[in-house]
C-alpha cells in the first residue's frame, strides 16, 4: 500500500522564477567559450564576470514504499499495547451477532424449543453470522500480500525496486574532465535559465532515463565548489561549482535499458562510490530517515 | 456575678481610654489617612487598604475582545495572504486516507513539525468524513450486494507564509515520514476550498431564487 504525494500543483512559477533571476544575476559566470565582451555590448548593465563555471545537478530520491521495519523494542511494545486495547476493547455488533446465533442454535438443538417462543420477533436469517464470518476467512487465505524484502532484487544496485524500507539516491556515472564519475546527475548552465531549468534539463538528458520527477523547490539545497587544479586554471575559469536541487521521484516510465549506467543507493552506500570531498557537501542534505 | 461585670466595665473604660489616647496620635501621622467623618470606630471597612483586596477577581483576565464578538464573526472567513517573492501564500497541507488513528497522528506530527521549525500554522481543521460503499456483482445474478464500507477521513493543517527557504526541507521530511495508506497533498487555499466546509442550505435557495425571479 504505497502512498505516493499527491502533486503540488498550483504554484505560481513565473513569481519565482523573477525572484531566482535576480539572484542569478548577482553570481553569473560566463562560460568558458562565450566571449566576455560580446555578452557586455549586448547587456545593458554591466554584469561581474566571475571565473566559475556553473553547473545544477538534481537529486533524485525514490521515497520509502513500506514501512520501515520496527525494532525488537518496537514489536514487544506493539504487542503489548495491542493486548491491552483488546482486553478493554467492548463486543462489535458482528461479535454480538455470533453469540447470539450460536446460543439460538443450542436453544434449537434442546428438546423443548418452541419457535413462537422465540424473542424478538426477528426473521431468522438466512445468512448467519458465522457463515459470513467464514467467507471472509476464506477470503483473506487468498490473498497474498507480496513480500516485504527480497534478497536478490536489493544487490542489484540499480533497480528501483530495491530496499523498499529505506529512501535512495540516483547516481549516474558522467563524464568530468578526463574520467568517468559517478555523481548526482549534473549538467551546465545555459544563458538564459534558471537553476533549477538547468537542473530540469540534467534530469531529461540522461541516457534512457524516463524519469518522472517533482521538483521540491526553486531554491537549491547544497552547493560544491570545485577548483581546478592550478596547471589547468586560466583567467576566466577558476573552478566549478554545482548547485544541487532536490526532487522527488514520481514514477518511472517503463522503457529503462538494462546497462543504464546508474546506481540508487542508500546514504550508508554513498561513501563507497562519491569522491569525500564531493560526498562532504553532499550527505549534508540528503536525509537518511 | 456582680465582679465579672465589674471587669467587664473595667476593660471597656480601658479600651475607650486607650482608643481615646492613641486616636490623636494617628491624626498627627500623614501616612495613614482617615476619612474624617469615621471618628472612633472601627467598624468601618477598609477594604480598599487590606492587603487580600481583591482576590477573588477574575474579570480582569478576560479580553475584552470576547464580550464585543458577536454571533456572525465566528463563520467569518480568515484573511487569505497573498504569495510575496520570498513566502508561499495561504497553503493547505491536506492528509486524507481510510485508518483514521494514523491519519489524526499524521496530522499531529505535521502540526507538531510546523511549531519546532517555527512555521506560522493558522488553522487545523476537518472535513466531514466521505464514506464510500464497496459493491460488488454477485455470482449468479445481476443484483449487487454491498462488500465493504469504507470511510475517508481528512483533515487539514492550514500555514500562513511559509518561507521558500524552508519548504523543501519541511516537504522532504513530512514525505519521509509518510504512513502508509495515508495521502498528502498541498495545495493553495482559495474561497471554494472555505465555502466547501459549509453545509448547503436548499430552503435558502429556494427562497433566494423565488425572490430574484
Amino acid at each position: 500500500m504505497a502512498a505516493p504525494c499527491a502533486g503540488m500543483a498550483g504554484r505560481p512559477l513565473g513569481k519565482f522564477l523573477s525572484c531566482f533571476r535576480r539572484t542569478v544575476a548577482v553570481r553569473t559566470g560566463l562560460r568558458q567559450f562565450s566571449a566576455s565582451s560580446m555578452c557586455r555590448a549586448t547587456t545593458a548593465t554591466e554584469r561581474a564576470t566571475s571565473p566559475w563555471n556553473l553547473m545544477a545537478a538534481v537529486c533524485l530520491q525514490r521515497l520509502p514504499v513500506i514501512s520501515a521495519e520496527s525494532s525488537p523494542l518496537e514489536q514487544r511494545f506493539r504487542h503489548m499495547i495491542q493486548q491491552m486495547e483488546l482486553e478493554k476493547s467492548l463486543l462489535s455488533d458482528h461479535e454480538l451477532r455470533l453469540l447470539e446465533d450460536a446460543e439460538r442454535m443450542s436453544r434449537k438443538q434442546s428438546d423443548d424449543y418452541d419457535s413462537d417462543e422465540e424473542d424478538g420477533g426477528r426473521d431468522q436469517d438466512i445468512v448467519l453470522a458465522q457463515d459470513l464470518d467464514d467467507s471472509w476467512e476464506q477470503k483473506l487465505k487468498n490473498f497474498q500480500p507480496a513480500p516485504r524484502v527480497s534478497a536478490d532484487v536489493d544487490k542489484d544496485l540499480s533497480s528501483v525496486q530495491r530496499c523498499l524500507a529505506d529512501s535512495l539516491v540516483l547516481l549516474a556515472e558522467q563524464q568530468v574532465g578526463s574520467g568517468k564519475l559517478w555523481l548526482l546527475p549534473q549538467a551546465p548552465w545555459q544563458e538564459g535559465e534558471t537553476l533549477r531549468q538547468t537542473a530540469e534539463r540534467a534530469l531529461a538528458s540522461l541516457p534512457a532515463a524516463g524519469f518522472n520527477a517533482t521538483f521540491l523547490s526553486n531554491a537549491p539545497c547544497g552547493v560544491y565548489k570545485y577548483k581546478l587544479p592550478k596547471a589547468a586554471r586560466t583567467d576566466s575559469s577558476e573552478g566549478t561549482k554545482v548547485f544541487f536541487f532536490k526532487a522527488v521521484l514520481s514514477d518511472i516510465a517503463p522503457t529503462t535499458a538494462i546497462n543504464a549506467p546508474f546506481m540508487w543507493l542508500q546514504k550508508s552506500e554513498l561513501q563507497r562510490y562519491l569522491k569525500p570531498a564531493y560526498m562532504m557537501k553532499v550527505e549534508r542534505f540528503i536525509l537518511d530517515l | 456575678m456582680n465582679h465579672v461585670f465589674q471587669k467587664l466595665q473595667a476593660s471597656l473604660t480601658r479600651q475607650v481610654f486607650l482608643m481615646n489616647q492613641t486616636l490623636p496620635l494617628f491624626r498627627n501621622t500623614p501616612s495613614i489617612q482617615l476619612p474624617v467623618w469615621s471618628s472612633a470606630t472601627s467598624s468601618e471597612r477598609r477594604y480598599h487598604s487590606m492587603p487580600t483586596h481583591g482576590i477573588g477577581s477574575w474579570k480582569y483576565l478576560l479580553s475584552k475582545k470576547r464580550t464585543q464578538k458577536k454571533k456572525k464573526d465566528r463563520h467569518q472567513m480568515k484573511q487569505i495572504v497573498m504569495a510575496t517573492d520570498s513566502t508561499y501564500g495561504t497553503l493547505n497541507v491536506k492528509v486524507s486516507g481510510y485508518d483514521m488513528t494514523l491519519v489524526e497522528r499524521y496530522t499531529q506530527y505535521v502540526h507538531h513539525l510546523c511549531n519546532r521549525l517555527r512555521i506560522n500554522v493558522s488553522l487545523c481543521y476537518a472535513l466531514p468524513t466521505k464514506t464510500t460503499e464497496v459493491m460488488l456483482m454477485q455470482e449468479h445474478g445481476t443484483k449487487m450486494f454491498v462488500d465493504a464500507v469504507l470511510k475517508t477521513h481528512e483533515r487539514v493543517v492550514q500555514l500562513n507564509s511559509l518561507s521558500t527557504t524552508v519548504c523543501p526541507v519541511f516537504m522532504d521530511v513530512l514525505l519521509k515520514h509518510q504512513p502508509e495508506g495515508v495521502q498528502l497533498s498541498v495545495h493553495e487555499h482559495t474561497e471554494a476550498d472555505f465555502k466547501s466546509r459549509f453545509k448547503a442550505r436548499p430552503e435558502l435557495q429556494e427562497l433566494m431564487s423565488h425572490m430574484n425571479q
